[in-house]
């Protein structure tokens, strides 16, 4: 077997050994709420009368909100929220989304995923072309799951999906595949490029699973889902893959009816599930050099509907969780609600882009302009 | 006509084909096997699903036209289901078409005129009307398009009035559809889209012209005025020779070679430019030598449906549920009716990513032999094999179909088993991978098959 892989190119080999320097460079993980989380109730202005006016059976009481500030509180399923906001580890961007905002999920979930205008129909989504100016492999970016969103897909290279890595591992890696290729092929245009993406393809998938291999998380999970994936992303973590960002995804978000059951069950799942990832990486001495970014397509309108839900609005909050923010809290103010736009809904303050473009050029200290194809300021969160 | 010519005409004008049908053809000149495969497609046999719980939703809609709340929800619901059910009608009508041609031009119009909807009965009116044109009049076609009520939601032509123009029809119409990007100015995209305004639907999906909401003012367009129509837009659009070149290419990349020969879209586009008959079009490629240059053959990486509807030429496969159909589907980066965007899929290398390449080389042993690729050297005996088969199929359950293993026996009868990899394969096997499967005991003609599929070559057409 060693003599037929002696011709391969030699970064193909490279990243077959196991990188078990400790490097320090920074891990993203994007949580995705789909759907559309209704932001309002989850982070609530509680001493807003127009709060109340506006949804008088959907709106919190008091008395069950987790309290922040005087004015501002979580939703109730938010209470491992509040222990990191108390630890300094949670940084709420309010009024976040981008101008003329799209109130359809599939674009909406686009815009957010590419990073585009409004008006633009990007084919490529932003973490996607990180990887293409930046990657020296595919599994730079890994995604829980078992096919990738339009965010992991670049213009040259795409991340990989995967939910589990003995699984990925065993479909990819067969004798058979080893012993059928030949250098030689390696230059042919399109039956070439199938061979190198196979050999790729072998070389991370063994890659991904020798090395997270070695750790084994003894931090207890949520039984759910999403927690999975955390749990997931927290071993790949762990165990030091070179992967720079994991994306994650919760969904079920879509309230238009039955708001109050649905937000207390998904925001709970969302709530606990994190705490438990921020504990097995802080165990682990890794949440140090990580950090959580979660958003949602859009928000919801501030009328609430016939329906006790509400239906598709815009603005909406972002929760940024690490261990060393520089300004944990509220980054900004909560909307007045006095002050919304000709359809009743939230205007937004900050351009989610200038969100990305903080992470990119602060925590992963790329040049973030290359990756979103154009200037955004960036915030100080961190 | 040469065998290895008819396979290369069939890989690219339908999905593969069986040994008798290929000694058939190859007594046949070039002419009259294009001409054969032409004059089966003459018909269109519209596809469709059953639709009749719908047309009972709106017939019970109360006020006039317009359906209530509750009969649109009702309508969604089934909507969705149906489309599930047009998928899979579609991918089967592929396994087997009555129009062969017809029905490859129709899954590349579905890329070229890209649309997407969620009512059913306005995106099954919509793939029947690529259909119907697939094969015809361009310039009819073009118009047929902008009149269907699944692309005037899709590209907001409805949102197009007289004192607010919407541009996305008119930008998509130029940039996508027949001139492409940079052949036409920012004023001409606005002219076009004052020439769009009042188009729209009715429910029921019937194209409704609003005479009032149409802009019918005098516009400048391509450098000619004059009150110009959506239809009149088309027409002067194809008097454009950019028009013909641009068609020409895509259809190139597809059929023939994703590196463009200038000189060969100069020639197709003189043709095309002549009557706008894709039809004609189609039988001058197909009759051209350089068709047939080796730089041509197999040297096109299978699209998912190519890939999947050509196993099952081989070795019809039964999927247990739609389900799993669909999810192969989205697993492999190509879902019928669901289109990634308005420019469509890529195609190319870009079906292949790390996910994706591992798939497409496992799936053959996953669907057909549970998951296991023989490796048995020669000399030896491996009394393990059903053992380790049963431990794979274990492992792999998800992928739960039916094969039908005895069709490809009696198909492959005549083929020996040291001639079945010209059946399988459009390219030629690597020489460390001939010499590899040479050092393989030959199982069965059925375990050489498998291994054949899964190596990548068996990715190209």
């Amino acid at each position: 077997m060693a003599s037929s892989l002696f011709f391969v190119p030699s970064f193909v080999r490279a990243f077959e050994k196991v990188a078990s320097s400790k490097l320090g460079y920074k891990r993203l993980v994007i949580v995705q709420l789909s759907g559309g989380n209704d932001g309002l109730n989850t982070v609530v202005p509680f001493r807003n009368d127009l709060y109340y006016k506006e949804r008088p059976t959907l709106g919190l009481a008091p008395k069950d909100i987790v309290k922040l500030t005087d004015e501002v509180g979580l939703h109730p399923s938010l209470t491992p929220l509040k222990r990191l906001y108390d630890s300094g580890y949670l940084s709420i961007i309010n009024n976040v989304g981008y101008p003329n905002p799209n109130r359809s999920h599939f674009r909406s979930m686009d815009i957010w995923q590419t990073a585009s205008n409004s008006n633009e129909y990007l084919q490529s989504g932003w973490v996607g072309r990180f990887l293409d100016e930046y990657a020296t492999h595919p599994h730079w970016a890994i995604e829980i799951d078992e096919s990738l969103s339009l965010a992991m897909k670049g213009n040259r290279l795409n991340a990989i999906a995967t939910q589990d890595s003995k699984a990925l591992y065993n479909l990819s890696n067969d004798p058979f595949f080893d012993r059928v290729h030949n250098s030689a092929h390696l230059s042919e245009h399109n039956l070439g490029y199938l061979y190198k993406s196979m050999i790729a393809a072998e070389s991370s998938a063994k890659y991904i699973y020798e090395t997270s291999k070695t750790v084994s998380s003894k931090k207890e999970y949520p039984q759910n889902s999403f927690a999975k994936q955390l749990k997931t992303t927290a071993q790949f973590i762990n165990s030091y893959l070179d992967t720079r960002v994991y994306y994650t995804s919760l969904s079920g978000f879509d309230t238009h009816v039955n708001q109050l059951n649905t937000q207390k069950r998904l925001l709970g799942i969302y709530a606990n599930s994190i705490e438990a990832f921020v504990e097995d990486l802080k165990a682990n001495n890794t949440f140090k050099d990580t950090l959580i970014l979660t958003f949602s397509e859009f928000g919801r309108r501030v009328k609430q509907n016939a329906s006790v839900g509400t239906d598709h609005g815009t603005a909406n909050n972002v929760f940024v969780i690490a261990e060393n923010l520089n300004k944990p809290g509220l980054y900004n103010d909560i909307a007045g609600l006095d002050d919304l736009d000709n359809n009743g809904d939230l205007k937004f303050e900050i351009d989610f882009r200038a969100i990305y473009a903080t992470v990119l050029g602060k925590w992963l200290q790329v040049n973030d302009e290359k990756v979103l194809n154009r200037s955004f300021k960036s915030l100080n969160f961190i | 006509m040469e065998i290895p010519h008819i396979q290369h005409l069939y890989r690219r004008a339908g999905f593969g084909m069986l040994p008798e049908m290929l000694k058939k053809l190859s007594a046949k000149s070039r002419k009259d096997v294009v001409e054969d495969l032409l004059e089966h497609s003459k018909n269109t046999t519209p596809l469709e699903v059953d639709i009749s719980e719908l047309k009972a939703v709106y017939d019970s809609a109360v006020s006039g036209d317009v359906p209530t709340k509750e009969a649109r929800q009702e309508f969604q619901k089934i909507s969705r289901q149906k489309q599930i059910d047009l998928n899979v009608a579609w991918i089967h009508r592929l396994i087997a078409p009555k129009e062969l041609l017809r029905e490859k031009m129709t899954l590349f119009w579905a890329n070229h005129f890209v649309c997407e909807d969620n009512n059913i009965v306005y995106i099954q009116n919509f793939n029947n009307t690529l259909r119907k044109h697939a094969l015809g009049n361009f310039g009819t076609f073009v118009k047929a398009v902008s009149k269907e009520a699944a692309m005037i939601k899709y590209l907001n032509t409805k949102q197009n009035r007289k004192q607010r123009p919407n541009e996305n029809f008119a930008r998509e119409l130029m940039e996508l559809f027949t001139l492409g990007v940079g052949n036409y100015s920012e004023k001409d995209v606005k002219e076009c889209a004052r020439a769009f305004t009042g188009y729209s639907h009715d429910f029921p999906g019937r194209f409704v012209f609003r005479k009032r909401q149409h802009d019918d003012g005098e516009k400048s367009f391509l450098g000619q005025t004059g009150h110009f129509s959506g239809d009149d837009v088309i027409d002067i659009i194809l008097k454009q020779k950019q028009c013909a070149k641009f068609v020409c290419e895509k259809v190139y990349a597809y059929f023939v070679n994703d590196v463009i020969d200038e000189n060969h879209i100069d020639e197709l586009a003189e043709v095309f430019y002549k009557d706008y008959n894709i039809e004609n079009l189609m039988r001058h490629i197909f009759m051209s030598d350089w068709f047939y240059n080796k730089s041509n053959i197999g040297t096109k990486i299978k699209s998912p449906i190519e890939f999947l509807v050509g196993i099952t030429i081989l070795v019809p496969i039964e999927f247990n549920s739609p389900k799993q159909l669909l999810y192969l589907q989205k697993l492999l980066g190509q879902m019928l009716l669901r289109p990634p965007n308005v420019a469509g899929w890529k195609g190319g290398k870009n079906w292949i990513d790390s996910n994706t390449i591992v798939l497409r080389l496992r799936l053959p042993s996953l669907l057909l032999n549970g998951g296991y690729i023989s490796k048995t050297p020669i000399g030896e005996q491996d009394p393990f094999i059903e053992k380790k088969k049963e431990a794979f199929k274990k492992a792999f359950k998800k992928v739960n179909v039916k094969s039908n293993w005895a069709y490809f026996r009696s198909h492959f009868k005549m083929v020996e088993i040291h001639e079945l990899e010209q059946y399988v394969l459009a390219c030629k096997l690597n020489p460390v991978a001939k010499e590899y499967l040479r050092g393989l005991k030959k199982v069965s003609k059925q375990e050489y098959c498998i291994q054949l599929m899964s190596l990548p070559e068996y990715q190209m057409c």
